[in-house]
């Protein structure tokens, strides 16, 4: 589990990234990396694993729905929230299926209910991760029985 | 067709054309524009508002009840600043969706608010600007929570707490006076202002009249408070005046908005 988890902040208007930035770093314990273009995040995401990507939604080049289907690719664990000045519920709707959208936010938003968001979606994606490795250590600890039912049952024969 | 004929044919349909656009169409699509280009910076400043309210808070925690005299008392005169950004923000919000509600008649949300809270917000909004030569007298009865839209109710009370105080020349005083009249309550603001001629009566809640200089009144507030009062919130909106002596406006509104 990280402890310090990593967000990803992506929006084409610097004074957004601003404010989000200093709320978070302000009420939460998390990292955060802020991106105008969404072509840097991508490369960001590519090498570095993160736990929430929040993007906004009109952007030149991507949108932020294209941007959150690739976050998905990249990093399917990573939750995935939209925050749009758009009021374009339709788009928001349609990413909730499409890239499996954690939540979405319009603008202007409330910044408890951004908090809220950020550290609900955090902490699943941590327990994500968590029930992940404890998959995978269930899966060891059977693949170990088997080994040991095996040898037992050679001994035995 | 000669070329210069051709030219000022084609002129003459551009001209129709531009003719064909009606003033309404135009304003929509320039309030659409307004409302998207502010949009965002004001969602930024509100968001920042909140973060110097919260990190003012943590310093003043810090410092505790003993910190030094003049760090306590800058720290207050800064939430008090920040308290007028959030209202002057909330202003501009206000006339952002009033503008948004003009162009398109789009239906807001309702919720329980507090009037009273309302009235005191808006007053000292407008009291800032105001408190110097008019004063602001209030007489709050005991109100339930209404079912309003708050930023809409605030803009119209906004709106009509301006109209008063700039209706007073001089000196004056306006009286905001809530009660509960039924199923109903009613806000009423005074002014001792130079009240209307009746010409101007007539006038008072169509667009674009106005009896201020250029750029002090748009001529939008009062039609704005109609709407907002009358359409959005099944209310009345009343006025009495009388020339020399000021006016007062009456809203009612209903306690609950539900069909019995």
């Amino acid at each position: 589990m990280n402890p310090q988890p990593e967000i990803v902040l992506v929006d084409d208007e610097e004074m957004v990234l601003t404010s989000v930035s200093a709320l978070l770093m302000l009420e939460t314990e998390c990292n955060v990396h802020t991106f105008l273009s969404p072509a840097e995040a991508i490369r960001h995401l590519e090498t570095h694993p993160v736990d929430l990507v929040v993007s906004d939604y009109l952007m030149p080049q991507m949108n932020g729905i294209q941007l959150l289907a690739k976050s998905k690719e990249l990093q399917p664990e990573a939750a995935r929230v939209l925050l749009t000045g758009h009021a374009d519920k339709g788009s928001a709707i349609q990413a909730i299926n499409a890239v499996g959208l954690y939540h979405y936010l319009e603008k202007p938003w409330e910044n408890a209910q951004l908090l809220m968001i950020v550290n609900s979606a955090v902490e699943r994606t941590q327990l994500l991760r968590q029930v992940q490795a404890m998959i995978s250590d269930l899966d060891n600890a059977h693949d170990s029985l088997k080994d040991i039912q095996t040898r037992l049952i050679k001994a035995f024969l | 067709m000669e070329p210069a004929a051709a030219t000022e044919f084609e002129l003459e349909r551009l001209r129709a054309q531009v003719a064909a656009l009606s003033k309404d169409a135009v304003l929509a699509q320039l309030a659409a524009g307004v409302i998207h280009e502010i949009n965002t910076p004001i969602a930024s400043i509100f968001s920042n508002i909140d973060v110097m309210e919260r990190s003012l808070e943590a310093i003043e925690a810090q410092l505790g009840a003993g910190g030094p005299p003049k760090a306590l008392a800058l720290l207050k005169m800064m939430r008090n600043l920040v308290q007028v950004d959030r209202m002057a923000c909330q202003r501009i919000s206000g006339v952002i969706r009033g503008l948004k509600l003009h162009a398109r008649g789009e239906e807001e949300g309702l919720c329980p608010a507090h009037l009273n809270q309302l009235v005191e917000d808006s007053i000292l909004l407008v009291g800032s600007e105001y408190k110097r030569r008019i004063a602001f007298i209030t007489d709050l009865g005991d109100l339930p929570p209404v079912e309003c839209n708050p930023q809409l109710i605030g803009q119209a009370l906004l709106n009509l707490l301006v109209n008063a105080a700039q209706a007073i020349e001089a000196e004056g005083q306006v009286t905001v006076r809530t009660a509960v009249e039924g199923d109903q309550v009613l806000i009423s603001i005074a002014d001792t202002g130079t009240g209307m001629t009746d010409e101007v009566k007539q006038k008072i809640f169509h667009t674009a009249f106005s009896t201020k200089a250029l750029g002090v009144g748009t001529g939008l507030g009062l039609p704005l408070t109609y709407r907002i009062i009358t359409e959005q919130h099944r209310g009345t909106i009343t006025f009495t005046s009388e020339l020399g002596r000021g006016t007062t406006f009456e809203i009612r509104i209903p306690i609950t908005t539900k069909e019995p």
